[in-house]
């Protein structure tokens, strides 16, 4: 058993799927979060470091104010390895004599072009689970009933709010459409 | 492509701030903008115009749904008989 934030997660799952033990955590969202941290496909609960297991506490405990995820730029698909044979201070001049040329380059694209700013949006920024989307869920339900909507009606009335048929089954919609749900 | 919200232009909009005049409308579809707070409508839910007194949480929401189409089911004994 691997106790993170209060869940229990079965020590003979795979992480991908131990994962989805979380409210808010899906298979999509499962597997993002282990290839963030590094965890492959086949890796069970139990085999994970006790690293990751801090990694994943820290992370699922504030995914907004976690650091950035670091960029590590992967090899050109014209990338021939040096001979095996080569001195370790050959292969540093040479980084270096390219790292050189890749800097003056782009200094040439900063002053031709106005670089694009980085793009780039964590998916996993926005992410809420446990409590913290339940009181969101409860919020959305408070807002539509206090403005009085039929969408906060139809909670109110514990009935389907996307126009489904009501004259049988709605089972679902009279479980879980409450004014107070969690 | 951002297209934006669906609203319909209300001509006699500031004259109903003003004047505390109701908008008459079968516009349901219509977003509710920041500059409607204030306002209120009369908004056709297919049978009658309802009251809706809009306010700053509506912002974002459309007219329609505060116009209720449907009502209650209530049974009613027959008189005959």
């Amino acid at each position: 058993m691997v106790h993170i934030l209060g869940v229990n997660l079965r020590d003979t799952h795979l992480a991908r799927f131990a994962l989805t033990k979380f409210y808010g955590i899906g298979h999509h969202t499962a597997h993002r979060l282990c290839a963030r941290l590094q965890i492959h496909d086949k890796c069970k609960m139990k085999d994970l470091s006790p690293y990751q297991v801090t990694a994943l506490a820290s992370f699922l405990s504030s995914p907004s104010t976690s650091p950035p995820l670091p960029r590590y730029p992967l090899a050109s698909s014209s990338f021939v390895p040096p001979p095996p044979n080569k001195s370790v201070q050959e292969l540093q001049n040479e980084f270096n004599a390219a790292k050189a040329v890749r800097e003056t380059k782009k200094q040439k694209r900063v002053e031709t072009y106005t670089v694009k700013e980085n793009t780039y949006v964590d998916p996993l920024k926005e992410l809420r689970i446990e409590s913290e989307l339940r009181r969101m869920i409860r919020e959305n339900i408070a807002h539509q009933r206090m403005i009085g909507s039929y969408v906060g009606r139809r909670h109110a009335m514990h009935l389907p709010v996307r126009g489904q048929n009501t004259q049988s089954n709605a089972k679902t919609a009279k479980k879980l459409n409450q004014l107070d749900r969690y | 492509m951002d297209i934006g919200p669906y609203f319909v232009p209300f001509p006699n909009l500031r004259e109903a701030i003003t004047n505390h005049v109701a908008i008459k409308t079968q516009a349901r579809s219509c977003t509710i903008l920041p500059n409607f707070v204030g306002v209120r409508f009369m908004v056709h839910n297919g049978k009658d115009y309802v009251p809706v007194t809009v306010t700053q949480d509506m912002v974002g929401h459309k007219l329609g749904e505060f116009s209720h189409t449907k009502k209650r089911f209530t049974y009613k004994a027959t008189k005959n008989k």
